[in-house]
């Protein structure tokens, strides 16, 4: 026992330091697989009040450019309006809304943090529990597909964006159909790579590349071009880098996409027995 | 008391440049300035290391919670810490080392202030990419981030003290 204390007493600077570096390791390589508690990221309410007071002086600087965005978009949308189509062939009997059922929902949402360069980056934006959003859903910007939610509180909510080591997002490139996995392994924040093509067929340079649709994402909604395509070594795979839409150095505004249709699909899909199956 | 109320400031003024200022430039090829290993170093030298390890690990702490890193920062602060007695003594000559002033660029002269400050941030900034990125397999990214880092913030840190640490008339 008296050695013990000696021992402890003796080598108390490199035991305590031993101890903090296990907290902080700890925290750090837990947290990123799965947050426990939102104390240590943004989206807690001391952080994310402080980000939100940033952002209010710093988003005039990119005003205009939002605008613009904003602008265009809208415009897209009001092409698709109903009141901007004749109606063929009156003999038709139309009927209300039964023949489409909406399985996506958009809820827009404002930018209040963003990194790009880190090894996994992540945004906070200002909406959260509250506004009824979950973890994992999916975030989608003008541009392209931003990443998927990672943790929710009150207000505020973490997104792990697509330039992360694990982002996973299934996509495929329109012109021939195939379909493989989004991964960040490039140092530059405008580039993705596309995992498990085979490379049995030729790739277009400016293809271009959509989501694959399933849980967080409908189809059809754009990830960005084909920028380049070399044979990987020793595998009869392609190594495609994609040229992304979303602008992670600009970003202002996000929609966070939620599917109504989630559970029956994930109950249609827990049927399924269990082996080792990749996603 | 005084030098209690300095200090403190200087923690919240550190964290806070640190937190929204210094973590949200991104500049190309992976630079990130790390600047509050300064707060550290210039902490005074009577002081314990058991404590000054455990503001280190709570100042860590409280940047990791405004900058989504869970505790990388505390991590790196820590060992900055942790080394500092060690690198401090074996720079310093005696009769420095028993004058116990606060160490900063001045009191010390520039070529210990670089060979001590210098060693101990390029641990600290190793350490802390190693673990971001967690990869052997792009160890030369983590050299390149470590060193073009290590440049901007030691120099950083020097400019901080020119600007803001009274020059003492009488050296």
């Amino acid at each position: 026992m008296k050695n013990l204390i000696a021992f402890l007493r003796r080598f108390r600077i490199f035991l305590l330091f031993v101890a903090l570096q296990f907290v902080a390791l700890t925290t750090y390589f837990s947290y990123l697989s799965f947050p426990r508690s939102q104390y240590l990221t943004t989206s807690n309410n001391v952080a994310g009040t402080m980000m939100t007071a940033r952002n209010s002086f710093t988003k005039f600087l990119h005003q205009d450019e939002t605008n613009r965005v904003l602008l265009n978009e809208n415009k897209k949308l009001r092409d698709k309006l109903p009141e901007n189509y004749i109606r063929k062939g009156s003999t038709e009997i139309v009927v209300n809304d039964s023949v489409y059922e909406q399985q996506y929902t958009y809820t827009p949402a404002t930018v209040i943090q963003s990194t790009f360069d880190k090894r996994n980056n992540y945004l906070t934006i200002n909406i959260g529990r509250a506004q009824g959003i979950k973890k994992g859903m999916g975030v989608f910007s003008d541009g392209g597909i931003v990443g998927q939610i990672f943790h929710v509180s009150e207000h505020f909510s973490l997104v792990k964006s697509v330039l992360s080591s694990d982002a996973n997002v299934v996509v495929m490139i329109v012109e021939d159909g195939s379909f493989g996995f989004l991964k960040w392994e490039t140092q530059n924040a405008r580039l993705v790579n596309l995992t498990g093509i085979s490379n049995d067929k030729p790739i277009t340079k400016w293809g271009h590349v959509i989501t694959r649709g399933g849980q967080m994402f409908p189809r059809g909604l754009e990830v960005g071009r084909v920028f380049t395509a070399k044979p990987i070594e020793g595998r009869a795979q392609w190594n495609i880098e994609i040229l992304l839409g979303a602008n992670f150095k600009k970003i202002q505004k996000v929609y966070v996409i939620k599917n109504l249709l989630k559970k029956e699909q994930e109950n249609l899909e827990s049927m399924i027995p269990k082996d080792p199956i990749v996603e | 008391m005084n030098s209690i109320l300095t200090h403190s400031i200087r923690f919240v003024l550190f964290v806070l440049v640190q937190a929204f200022i210094l973590n949200q430039l991104e500049f190309a090829w992976g630079i990130l300035i790390m600047a509050y290993p300064l707060f550290i170093f210039l902490l005074p030298r009577e002081m314990n290391v058991i404590f000054s390890m455990i503001v280190a690990f709570a100042m860590g702490f409280a940047i990791d919670a405004l900058s989504n890193t869970f505790g990388l920062h505390a991590s790196s602060l820590v060992l900055f810490a942790y080394l500092k007695p060690a690198v401090l003594k074996r720079f310093a000559s005696d009769e420095d080392y028993e004058n116990k002033k606060e160490a900063n660029l001045y009191t010390m002269g520039t070529t210990w202030f670089i060979y001590t400050f210098g060693i101990l941030l390029f641990v600290h900034h190793l350490w802390f990419f190693l673990f971001e990125i967690a990869n052997f397999g792009e160890i030369v990214y983590v050299l390149q981030k470590t060193t073009l880092s290590l440049i901007v913030s030691f120099l950083f840190s020097v400019g901080l003290q020119i600007i803001f640490v009274p020059k003492p008339k009488d050296r």
